[in-house]
């Protein structure tokens, strides 16, 4: 069943228009060279970006006019992480959650954090020690914040998650443990710079130069074609 | 750079020259001798004592009001809250720019306009500070939540979070350290705001300064001022305590609960003001017409031109008296000493200095501007010295080391890597002097200022009208220009 469909969705100058269905249960990972379009392609999937052309729908609604119950079912792991730099690492990781909570329970949660035992939970499933659970994420390390932001997501609790660069600030073995909690999601999009890593997924989307030029199995991609999508020409 | 503004320092030295007296050198010889000797007489203390209380109730209530309502407004000002919320940007403009003539107009001149409406009551001294503070606390909040758009913001949203936690969550934390050191940072100013509506009959120690220095009595005005400086002292001393765990929050909640019972106990008049009868007001008819005549017989472009140009002095002698001082005297010793000298500068409340100053030279509009510059320099001195503080001075070190004379290792290494953040806030800080020259302009006999005080007094309503509506016109274009350079840089 389609979860997320563009049809003829594009952006001018970053990404021409392209058909794509995700299916539930999917994992599909997305390769190209830095600036080939791939984050400019998560946005369109989570709506942060609007389509200059087509349309992006989400369960057959348009995703720029989905409501918040909707769009929760989109989790992102950003790039640039997006953390809330000034409060804590479990109150970070809540606000994965605020889209299910009231009001009051987002404002109760800005002045101390809130439900300590599952946040702790979610901090050693990501690997990061509890110690840390009430330090301000501006003094993390690049790769405890990584985790935070993934701790963030996995409170959120959603049915498609998308990940732009998760593995990049991680050392092997976390890269590993990163990866294994994303691929256990109900369905996954990963951009990553690791071709060698591709066998783990179902699907393999490759861009070059805003283009969709590649979508199959791992399978059927063969050197010559990742040299070719990571050519300069 | 940040040297170039003090070049105004020869035209105005020039000028004060040219009008120098000389007759009340000997009156300022007593006045900076009277600072080592306060008066002790306990009587005066008291009734000083009594003053500063009802400069600190003023200033805190003041305070208190206006940074609640200025929170509220700030957030109805800010883009983001509301393209967030409704998808549209344009309300927040409309409602920032129909701030801007309340922050524009100085709080001594809506003191002086409520004073002629209400009488002399206690809240007269209180809306008139939270008129234009809340205003500007308005204004920063929402230059603070526009300015940067935090990228949780966008996160957040497409997380499926609501828009009015989303706000809540990625905006206020990035704010909140700006705004709690802006917000402690305004009840000092709203101490020295209520003192200098005291120096002008609004009540407080600020009356009883003007009393003692007008009969020259420098010793009692001195146990004013070191009064006033341990309750500076002491308020800072509040505020850095408060300012961790929403303490300033709490203080400015409570604040109006409390002050209705201390005011009763010092016998202060905060009872609801009302009109004041007999107030001769111009008919609908009279006004159409006095409108269009006072307009026609004001000297405007004389006017404009003289409150310009003080500013422009007062900007220059601000902004290039602290960085000039400091290259004459680099030193650590020299930095405490000048740190102390500006500390000083800043307790004098303008309209003062113009009077001391007045007594060896003629009032003019240099005189003016002097007494001006002198003050925010006092401002601009602390901000330099606290700047200079955080500059790696290995580069200095390297400079010296190198061969080159410690002036100038000083000016390249340690000078010119803290200008770039002085002369930001000096940008600030010349929209800041054009409001206050309506301070000195009233005392100096120069600019909109003086002219404001002349109609007020005559009741001449249509020109003080027009007075105001220029006043706030020349604020808005100051505020426009800082907000240009400061993107340009």
């Amino acid at each position: 069943m389609a979860v997320l469909e563009l049809r003829r969705a594009g952006l001018t100058g970053r990404l021409q228009p392209l058909d794509l269905t995700i299916d539930h249960g999917e994992r599909t990972v997305l390769l190209g060279r830095s600036g080939a379009g791939k984050s400019s392609l998560i946005g369109l999937c989570n709506g942060s970006l609007s389509p200059d052309q087509g349309r992006v729908l989400w369960r057959g609604h348009d995703l720029q006019r989905c409501r918040p119950a909707q769009r929760r079912q989109i989790g992102t792991l950003w790039q640039d992480l997006r953390l809330v730099e000034e409060l804590t690492v479990l109150q970070n990781i809540n606000t994965g959650a605020l889209g299910r909570h009231s009001l009051l329970w987002g404002l109760r949660n800005l002045l101390q954090p809130l439900e300590p035992e599952l946040g702790d939970a979610i901090l050693r499933q990501v690997g990061l020690s509890t110690v840390l659970r009430n330090q301000r994420v501006a003094g993390l390390s690049g790769g405890e914040r990584q985790r935070v932001a993934l701790a963030r997501l996995l409170r959120q609790q959603p049915t498609l998650v998308l990940a732009d660069e998760p593995l990049s600030a991680l050392d092997p073995r976390l890269s590993n443990d990163v990866l294994n909690l994303l691929l256990k999601q109900s369905s996954c999009m990963v951009s990553l710079h690791r071709p060698d890593l591709m066998q783990r997924f179902q699907r393999v989307l490759g861009l070059r130069q805003g283009e969709l030029v590649l979508d199959a199995p791992p399978s059927a991609i063969t050197e010559a074609t990742l040299a070719w999508l990571y050519s300069e020409d | 750079m940040a040297l170039a503004p003090a070049l105004v320092l020869l035209p105005l030295g020039m000028v004060l020259l040219r009008d120098l007296h000389g007759g009340g050198a000997e009156q300022i010889g007593r006045f900076w001798l009277a600072a080592l000797q306060p008066s002790l007489d306990p009587s005066l203390l008291k009734h000083q004592l009594m003053g500063l209380q009802i400069t600190a109730l003023t200033a805190l209530l003041a305070w208190s009001l206006s940074s609640l309502v200025g929170l509220v407004l700030g957030l109805i000002c800010s883009t983001t809250i509301w393209s967030t919320l409704m998808g549209r940007r344009w309300p927040a403009l409309v409602v920032r720019r129909g701030l801007a003539p309340l922050r524009s107009i100085h709080e001594l001149i809506w003191g002086l306009l409520l004073l002629q409406l209400f009488g002399l009551n206690g809240w007269v001294a209180v809306l008139a500070i939270v008129l234009p503070y809340s205003a500007l606390l308005a204004r920063v909040l929402a230059d603070q939540l526009d300015r940067h758009e935090p990228p949780a913001l966008v996160a957040l949203q497409c997380a499926g979070v609501p828009a009015v936690i989303n706000l809540c969550t990625s905006l206020m934390p990035p704010v909140a350290t700006a705004l709690r050191d802006h917000i402690g940072h305004r009840l000092d100013c709203a101490l020295r705001s209520a003192l200098l509506l005291g120096i002008f009959g609004l009540g407080g120690l600020g009356t009883e300064l003007m009393l003692s220095l007008q009969s020259l009595r420098f010793r009692e005005l001195w146990s004013g001022l070191w009064l006033m400086a341990l309750l500076l002292v002491a308020v800072n001393l509040m505020i850095r305590r408060l300012s961790a765990r929403h303490g300033l929050l709490l203080l400015a909640l409570m604040l109006p609960l409390v002050t209705p019972l201390w005011s009763s106990g010092l016998n202060h008049d905060l009872s609801p003001p009302s009109w004041v009868e007999g107030t001769p007001w111009p008919s609908p008819a009279l006004w159409s017409e006095g409108l269009s005549q006072a307009w026609m017989e004001t000297p405007w472009l004389e006017l404009i031109g003289g409150t310009l140009l003080i500013t422009l002095l007062a900007s220059g002698v601000a902004i290039g008296l602290p960085p000039l001082l400091r290259l004459i005297a680099p030193g650590p010793v020299a930095g405490w000493v000048l740190k102390a000298g500006w500390t000083l500068m800043r307790l004098l409340p303008p309209p003062l200095t113009a009077l001391l100053l007045m007594l060896a030279s003629k009032p003019t509009l240099a005189v003016a501007a002097l007494a001006l510059g002198l003050h925010h320099s006092g401002v601009m001195g602390l901000v330099l010295e606290d700047g200079l503080e955080r500059v790696d001075v290995r580069d200095q070190q390297a400079m010296v080391a190198l061969g080159a004379p410690p002036r100038s290792a000083w000016l390249f290494g340690v000078l010119s890597p803290a200008s770039q953040r002085y002369l930001a806030y000096a940008a600030y800080r010349s929209d800041v002097i054009l409001r206050d020259t309506a301070v000195v302009g009233l005392v100096g006999g120069a600019g909109l200022g003086w002219q404001l005080m002349e109609a007020l007094s005559s009741f001449y309503w249509p020109l003080v009208a027009w007075l105001v509506m220029v006043y706030a016109a020349l604020t808005l274009l100051g505020e426009l220009v800082c907000e240009r350079l400061q993107e340009a840089a």
